[in-house]
């Protein structure tokens, strides 16, 4: 299994050594692990324009990393969406990532369980997955908050929620739940 | 009454956001003695330096944005983080949200509300409620009567708060409706929307025979 790391964190956080002892212990059961930095990368927020659904099909019109974005995206297995909760919500940083991966799904509509989301562009898509470090403000409803609107994002993405993690747990626990011990 | 609103539709003006707002405030200001000030979040960024100001000093304040991956637009999570600074530096601060999204069932929004809820709690300011609409995408490609309508809801809507202060719980609901859709509607609606609004929107680009390119390979 190939799992991406999406590392919303910030430089001094403490969450770059958790991430990276996770991926260790990942890449030990022989699986493929990779890490995007968002803070190191550069891409534009999404400005909503469409042309990547009814102009260039499947391409971003901005020329920056969201195309690495994308790329990295498709071809993981799991993606795990690393992020410090602030204000009740994973960062900027991740939000402007996931806005930026729609040229992978296609703009029109079908009927899933009852309600209309998007259709797939690709065959597969990967499983998503949140490893969240609360913030002194964060309580149990905003974890319950966000997890639900993953859920709902995830089938949009043509994809699921695999699991949400906090990085006051063991890293163990991150590991076991991407491997499926 | 004095209402402050932040657009933060990555759009701006040429949004659908922007549209609805324009209906909103147009009946707000039927009352004589109200004042609307609007800024669009998009170009504050990163600093949000108007925008900040704007929380400090307004009385009512509206946060409007598109659903975007289920969720507020990135930008506006920027908007969110700047404030946080300012948690509780504005109490008295009627703080209200509107949420607009393409799918037609308002329910794709309700998730993104009860975040806006808690953020008004966390700001430490007064919850003034949350306007969801769903149905937005391709305003410009629906029955013009059926755009009519929903302009003549937010005008109503704004009208309404500016007399009281207060949003009207009976018209939210009409604009909130349909919050799911039946079977049959599902089977009418679907083909609709993608015939005629993103059919026509790859045809007028000579994209429609491209439209399911995968320019990424997803076998690596």
């Amino acid at each position: 299994m190939k799992i991406l790391f999406m590392n919303g964190s910030s430089a001094g956080s403490a969450m770059n050594s958790y991430i990276r002892s996770v991926m260790n212990s990942v890449e030990a059961t022989g699986h493929e692990a990779g890490e995007l930095v968002l803070r190191d990368m550069n891409y534009s927020p999404c400005r909503g324009c469409f042309n990547c659904w009814v102009k260039t099909p499947g391409l971003c019109v901005f020329k920056d990393d969201g195309d690495t974005l994308c790329r990295e995206f498709l071809a993981a297995d799991i993606v795990v969406l690393a992020s410090p909760v602030i204000m009740g919500y994973p960062a900027a940083l991740v939000k402007n990532a996931l806005d930026r991966i729609i040229p992978l799904i296609h703009p029109y509509l079908e009927d899933v369980g009852g309600e209309v989301h998007h259709m797939k562009r690709y065959k597969k898509y990967p499983q998503l997955a949140l490893l969240l470090e609360k913030s002194g403000d964060t309580d149990e409803e905003d974890i319950e908050i966000i997890n639900e609107i993953f859920l709902r994002a995830a089938i949009n993405l043509q994809s699921s929620l695999k699991f949400l993690k906090l990085t006051n747990s063991p890293a163990e626990e991150a590991v076991n739940a991407i491997i499926n011990y | 009454m004095r209402l402050s609103i932040i657009n933060g539709s990555p759009r701006g003006a040429s949004g659908n956001t922007e549209k609805l707002l324009e209906y909103f405030i147009k009946g707000f200001l039927e009352t004589e003695g109200n004042s609307v000030e609007t800024v669009n979040s998009i170009k504050g960024r990163p600093e949000f330096t108007k925008e900040r100001e704007m929380f400090l000093d307004a009385e009512r304040l509206l946060i409007a944005f598109p659903l975007y991956v289920d969720a507020m637009p990135g930008s506006v999570k920027e908007l969110i983080e700047s404030f946080e600074p300012l948690k509780g530096k504005n109490p008295s601060l009627r703080l209200m949200f509107m949420t607009q999204c393409g799918f037609p069932e308002t329910h794709h929004t309700r998730f993104v509300a009860r975040y806006c809820e808690k953020l008004v709690k966390r700001l430490g300011c007064m919850f003034s409620g949350t306007i969801l609409k769903g149905g937005c995408e391709g305003l410009t490609v629906q029955p013009p009567a059926l755009v009519e309508k929903v302009f003549q809801r937010f005008y109503q809507l704004g009208k309404a708060y500016g007399e009281s202060g207060e949003l009207d719980s009976v018209i939210l609901a009409k604009l909130a409706h349909p919050e799911h859709l039946t079977p049959e509607n599902l089977k009418q609606v679907i083909p609709m929307v993608n015939n005629f609004l993103w059919d026509g929107m790859m045809k007028k680009n000579n994209a429609l025979d491209k439209s399911f390119n995968k320019p990424y390979d997803e076998n690596l």
